[in-house]
């Protein structure tokens, strides 16, 4: 029931709009992203969903309490069920009563015309041939054997349930004590402090981008040196398929742009900045790529929008950059002017030189302490799917009486568990040993009879 | 050898088109010698007309194997050509799902004598190759995100052999409806078939897991996040929990009917919503 429950809260988080922890953040965008909703699912059921926490289900608090619901019934039922499982695999009896033999789902009888340790013995011998774990216990009546095979199978089902729970121990280990910047840009011959509370600073010799002939993209590759303590570290590439990590933190290729080095002096000459601007924004009108930054010694909040690519734009040509210069902690625009690539110009009694172009990378940056839990618990799940799948616990047992005449009577029996359909394996495992005492198996039932297909 | 592949593709499609056929005419052929049969009380003439009817099925298997040898040498093909694993667009991976319906089918077929299950898994293969034609087919370089061939190759095998378990689970589901209650003659018992379902999912659900995990190392390596609930690995999740659910209620509480095998069809619908999703939902799994 639970896990349906969970199949359909992630089907709602598929289905429905999900709003990008970005806009989560802001209140005044999130409530223009709910009015969008309102524009395609209706204004009542756009109440509902949001009141149910339907557009975050995966931050949602009811998501999470049916996450821990899940961990305690795994716990609870990998407990409860441990006793059974290890039954099975070490505690089997080797004798079971003639009950058992009436009533298990497959059953069989053989009367072999042999006396009874003989026929004991080559059902021995015809179980151990087939891979099958043999144990005899003699008793004044009667000769019992009991043949098992994969009997850890069931631990199977334990360790893929506890890897459930160690997958989610893992993820609360990562929201804890991991974190992550999906947009940490760093610009050509510039360096970028990480912060993150780290001492860690990234500086970037080149980003290179490739393309085939057809036009698709071939390589993004970004190298860096990285500094710790402002000493370099490490140095390297780092492209889509291969990350670079240092002292457990990761970095990614994400996204990658454009920059215009820039550079402000004031009339007596003196630098007030000179730095490449990463244009990764995106101005609102027409999707300019557009950059900003400060000069605080003047109050001053400057905005370089770059042409859009691709196509002859009458607004910024090719080849300039567009400088809008805002006064006031950028509240009011004082001054606006193309500029050509090494041409200065005054503004605001600055000089504003656009040097020329480079390229920014965009790093995804991960601490994700709690990683190796989950691939830990993901072998585990492995481990026991194949075991308890591909590897089932099959148990047989035999139990040999003097019957009329100097004939054995043998029965045969084989529990239905309930994991597996044992028709099959059991009329292989009787006509293998009838075959060994040289009779018929007399009477039998294979249950599910998968035999008459 | 692109046209190579091209032609073995022709081959595997028209070989898979007469082993339906063929499939039918046992089928049917079965079907009305039965009601000979019955009618003239079994004269010697049934058992003529039972082994025209047994050879039909026969060819039919052969005619399967065949479309899956030419099925595995365009994908082989394709690989020579492109030197890397045939499964990094829709395309390639219609091919490669269609090729894993019909090996989980064969399995079934060998394994319980059972021919009856082609009739519904063929048609999906058949429909993957016909979807197929109506994309382009031709072999494009792999941008920078899907730069990992052995991730590629394996994430993607694993994915296709889960599906085409899930196809075969799905057959024997339907084929369960009609024969609910053991009344069609023709068809193999709903005991055997609500087994094959149940086989099926066996095989397919720890194989879907496989994908999952593979997955989620490779987006740990390309996306920098081992998990994004990204469209594709939700509806990839939902599924898998789906069939996990199936299996639980099963194991645990011994349930089979109608409700089972109807659970195996939705299932079959979130395999395939998890193979096209990506194009109405988006995501980072665009390419495929």
């Amino acid at each position: 029931m639970l896990i349906f429950l969970l199949a359909a809260a992630v089907l709602a988080g598929t289905l429905l709009r999900q709003v990008p922890p970005s806009i989560l953040a802001n209140p005044a965008s999130y409530a223009q992203w709910l009015e969008n909703a309102r524009g395609a699912y209706g204004p009542f059921l756009t109440d509902v969903f949001e009141a149910l926490l339907l557009f975050d289900v995966f931050h949602s608090i009811w998501f999470r309490l049916l996450l821990g619901l899940l961990t305690v019934n795994i716990l609870v039922s990998s407990i409860d069920r441990w006793k059974g499982i290890w039954t099975a695999a070490f505690g089997t009896r080797t004798r079971m009563g003639d009950a058992f033999f009436e009533h298990t789902r497959f059953n069989a009888v053989l009367t072999p015309a042999l006396p009874v340790s003989t026929t004991a013995e080559r059902i021995t011998g015809a179980l151990s041939d087939t891979r099958y774990r043999v144990q005899t216990q003699v008793d004044a009546d009667a000769v019992a054997i009991y043949a098992d095979r994969n009997r850890l199978s069931g631990f199977g089902s334990f360790l893929s349930h506890v890897s459930l729970v160690l997958i989610l121990a893992g993820a609360t280990v990562e929201s804890l004590w991991g974190f992550s910047d999906p947009q940490f840009i760093v610009s050509e011959g510039a360096t970028s402090e990480l912060g993150l509370g780290t001492d860690i600073s990234v500086s970037l010799e080149h980003f290179v981008d490739e393309y085939y002939l057809e036009g698709p993209p071939r390589d993004f590759r970004s190298e860096v040196v990285i500094y710790d303590k402002g000493v370099p570290v490490k140095e390297g590439t780092i492209r889509v398929n291969s990350p670079m990590s240092y002292d457990g933190i990761r970095l990614h290729q994400s996204f990658f742009g454009q920059t215009a080095v820039m550079k402000v002096t004031d009339t007596a000459g003196q630098t007030l900045f000179s730095e490449p601007v990463p244009l990764a924004g995106r101005t609102k009108d027409e999707g300019r790529p557009l950059g900003s930054f400060n000069i605080p010694e003047q109050g001053l909040a400057v905005n370089v929008i770059g042409p859009t690519s691709g196509l002859t734009d009458p607004l910024v040509p090719a080849g300039e950059m567009r400088v809008e210069v805002y006064a006031e902690n950028g509240d009011r625009l004082v001054a606006v002017q193309n500029l050509s690539q090494g041409a200065p110009q005054e503004m605001e009694e600055l000089s504003f030189t656009f040097q020329r172009e480079g390229r920014f990378t965009g790093l995804k940056v991960v601490k994700n302490p709690g990683i190796n839990i989950i691939w830990i618990a993901s072998i585990l799940m492995l481990l026991g799917l194949v075991m308890l799948f591909y590897f089932p616990h099959r148990r047989l047992w035999a139990l040999c009486k003097p019957g009329p005449d100097g004939t054995t009577e043998v029965r045969l029996g084989m529990t239905a568990q309930r994991d597996v359909s044992l028709s099959r394996e059991f009329d292989r495992l009787s006509d293998r040993v009838a075959g060994e005492l040289g009779t018929a198996r007399e009477s039998g039932d294979s249950g599910g009879g998968a035999k008459d297909v | 050898m692109y046209e190579l592949s091209q032609y073995a593709f022709v081959a595997s499609f028209a070989a898979l088109g007469l082993a339906l056929f063929l499939y039918l005419a046992n089928l049917v052929g079965a079907r009305s010698v039965q009601l000979i049969g019955a009618a003239n009380g079994g004269s010697i003439s049934t058992s003529t007309a039972l082994g025209a009817v047994d050879s039909a099925g026969r060819y039919a298997t052969i005619a399967t194997i065949n479309a899956l040898v030419f099925l595995s040498a365009s994908l082989i093909f394709r690989t020579i050509d492109s030197g890397r694993g045939p499964i990094s667009n829709m395309y390639e991976f219609s091919l490669a799902f269609a090729w894993g319906a019909v090996i989980i089918c064969l399995y079934f077929e060998v394994a319980y004598r059972l021919r009856a299950l082609a009739l519904l898994v063929l048609p999906v293969a058949l429909g993957m190759l016909a979807y197929s034609t109506t994309i382009p087919s031709e072999i494009r370089p792999l941008v920078p995100a899907l730069q990992n061939d052995l991730l590629l190759t394996v994430h993607v095998s694993v994915a296709v052999l889960a599906y085409g378990a899930f196809a075969v689970a799905f057959g024997g589901a339907v084929l369960y409806l009609f024969q609910r209650h053991d009344t069609v003659r023709w068809l193999p018992r709903a005991a055997v078939l609500d087994e094959i379902s149940y086989r099926a999912v066996l095989i397919g659900f720890p194989l879907m897991a496989m994908t999952l995990i593979l997955g989620a190392v490779w987006a740990h390596i390309a996306w920098g996040s081992y998990w994004t609930w990204d469209p594709k690995e939700t509806a990839a999740l939902v599924t898998w929990l789906i069939y996990g659910g199936y299996l639980h209620a099963r194991v645990l509480r011994e349930w089979r009917g109608a409700g089972a095998a109807g659970l195996l069809i939705v299932g079959f619908g979130a395999t395939m919503f998890t193979l096209w999703g990506n194009y109405f939902l988006g995501g980072l799994h665009s390419y495929a």
